[in-house]
């Protein structure tokens, strides 16, 4: 029997729950609504893990056991990945961090994860989608590449549909702005309003925007048309609902002076009424930020001293995985792929324990692998959404593996 | 049998920037298949601006060695359909363009966007998945 499930997809950070998916006999067969990289993950990967200790293939309670044991003998364990997991997971591995004293971090290290502690710390005024498909007029993407990263981005919420109070769309109703050092497939939406700056000018292009808007003609140390800036800043002023989506382009660019978002919006501010929100790319990169900050007070970077958790740089995965760390846990991540080359180079000479439904590149250096079911697809669970919202997901299947909440709590049971 | 000379001079080095960017073509093959030939055809890629290229000697399609301060790789040169800012490339995230990034931060946040590269014509072939972290 075909069964049609309404269904959230855990593909990116934009969790549309709208896909409509049929079903039957415990399989997928087929999804509509759903972008290319949203069926994607539907469809999972081609290669799929298995329990192996060092290569070789072994029973699930013994790779388990084995996890438990290299945590254990660690003295500087790192628990690393977390951003296509669940909510419920990051509070297990939260758990399992302070059991043994570890250190526990996750991709928005090196991501997002410094503009969402701008908004939870509330320097950063933020709104949610709903509010920018029903009231947004100027939507400017800096440094952000919607339609390659998050495809439904534009036609779900922030550019093409019809809003309450946005009834003409995109046509008449919403000014599109693109700040990027090339053309994007956004940018090319935004026709006029693409502004192509250097690299690494943003701060600079950022201060030159805060002047503007205040009457002043902005000084630019690169070739830049002064009369497009100020006309840029008298379009951000008229706004009457304006966001800002900050891309990585931008955060990287002014990662150095981060504070310069909160100065920005409140510039905007003054004239309009302007929110930001993070281009989060993993499902739930900003669910982990969310539930450590919950648990602990920090975002990201801690690491737990007799019980006690404490942040800084020196937890961040990066350094960790530099110098420090003697044991890493991976979650649903893989750092031999997404890390600089020359952390992963490092990867092979430290005991690495990998919970993941696929094969990837770091399965080659894993001393043990644990497969877990896919989040969002054979896992349920809560995420939160790239504009902080918390979202149900839920399994469409039963798949044949634990979750890797339930992994965790397993380790949990043998470490203690 | 004549001596083929050019295996003796050295292709000119160019220095550039590298900044990387995201495509939902690429990241969907990937995230299906990691190890693939159609992941490796999508990511090991370099687009540079037409002008750059011939400036620098380097037809479309060629591969390139791309060597910064911590890796070295071999990509294909695109020439891009628009004009770009000079001395900039643009890569995909991916693997290769990650083989490239330095991890010295004072952040915590290692350059991914903003690599420092050597760029040079030639005629090894593109590095696969498993040349990029020989074990
Ligand atoms: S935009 Fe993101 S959440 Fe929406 S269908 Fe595509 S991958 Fe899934």
């Amino acid at each position: 029997m075909t069964e049609m499930v309404t269904w959230t997809c855990t593909g990116c950070a934009l969790l549309c729950e709208d896909i409509q998916v049929s079903i039957s006999d415990n399989r997928i067969e087929h999804v509509e609504n759903a972008c290319m990289k949203g069926k994607a993950r539907v469809f999972g990967c081609k290669e799929q893990a298995v329990p192996t200790i060092h290569g070789d293939k072994a029973d699930i309670d013994d790779v388990i056991k084995d996890a438990a044991r290299i945590l254990r003998d660690a003295k500087n364990p790192l628990l690393y990945g977390w951003s296509n997991s669940t909510n419920e997971a990051h509070i297990a591995g939260i758990e399992l961090a302070r059991t043994l004293g570890g250190i526990i971090d996750s991709t928005s290290s090196f991501c997002q994860g410094i503009t969402v502690n701008e908004i939870l710390s509330g320097s950063v005024p933020s709104c949610t989608l709903e509010e920018v498909r029903e009231k947004a007029d100027v939507i400017v993407f800096w440094g952000a590449d919607p339609m390659s990263s998050h495809p439904r981005h534009m036609s779900k919420y922030s550019y093409f549909p019809r809003g309450e109070l946005r009834q003409r769309g995109y046509e008449e109703d919403r000014t599109a702005i693109s700040i990027d050092v090339w053309q994007s497939r956004t940018a090319k939406i935004c026709k006029n309003g693409f502004h192509r700056i250097p690299p690494g000018k943003d701060a600079e292009f950022m201060r030159g925007l805060i002047e503007a808007l205040s009457g002043r003609v902005p000084k630019l140390s690169f070739d830049y048309d002064v009369k497009r800036i100020l006309e840029l800043a008298a379009t951000l002023k008229k706004a009457e609902f304006g966001v800002l989506f900050a891309g990585l382009g931008l955060i990287y660019s002014i990662k150095e002076d981060i504070t310069l978002l909160s100065e920005f919006t409140a510039a905007l501010n003054q004239f309009s009424h302007y929110s930001l929100i993070p281009m989060a790319g993993h499902f739930n990169m900003r669910g982990f930020n969310h539930t450590l900050h919950e648990k602990t007070g920090h975002i990201y970077r801690v690491k737990f001293v007799d019980g006690k958790a404490i942040s800084g740089v020196e937890y961040s995965v990066i350094e960790q995985m530099k110098r420090n760390a003697d044991a890493v846990l991976v979650v649903g991540s893989d750092p031999l792929a997404s890390l600089p080359g020359s952390i992963s180079k490092r990867l092979k000479d430290i005991p690495l324990i990998l919970i993941d439904p696929c094969m990837n590149l770091t399965s080659r250096v894993a001393d043990v692998t644990i497969p877990c079911s896919t989040s969002g697809i054979e896992a349920g669970g809560t995420a939160v959404r790239m504009d902080g919202k918390t979202m149900d997901i839920h399994a469409l299947v039963q798949g044949n593996n634990m979750s890797d909440e339930k992994i965790i709590e397993r380790i949990i049971e043998e470490v203690g | 049998m004549a001596l083929d000379v050019s295996k003796f001079i050295k292709a000119p080095e160019y220095g550039i920037t590298i900044v990387t960017y995201r495509d939902v073509f690429q990241s969907s093959v990937c995230d299906e298949d990691r190890n693939g030939k159609e992941c490796e055809r999508l990511s090991a890629v370099i687009v540079l601006d037409a002008t750059e290229m011939k400036r620098m000697g380097i037809q479309d399609g060629v591969n390139v060695r791309l060597t910064s301060k911590c890796g070295s790789i071999v990509v294909r040169a695109v020439s891009s359909p628009r004009e770009e800012q000079k001395g900039i490339g643009f890569m995909v995230n991916s693997p290769w363009s990650n083989a490239l990034v330095y991890d010295e931060t004072t952040d915590g946040i290692p350059e991914f966007k903003n690599i420092k590269v050597k760029i040079k014509v030639t005629n090894e072939e593109i590095m696969s998945h498993r040349e990029l972290f020989p074990l």
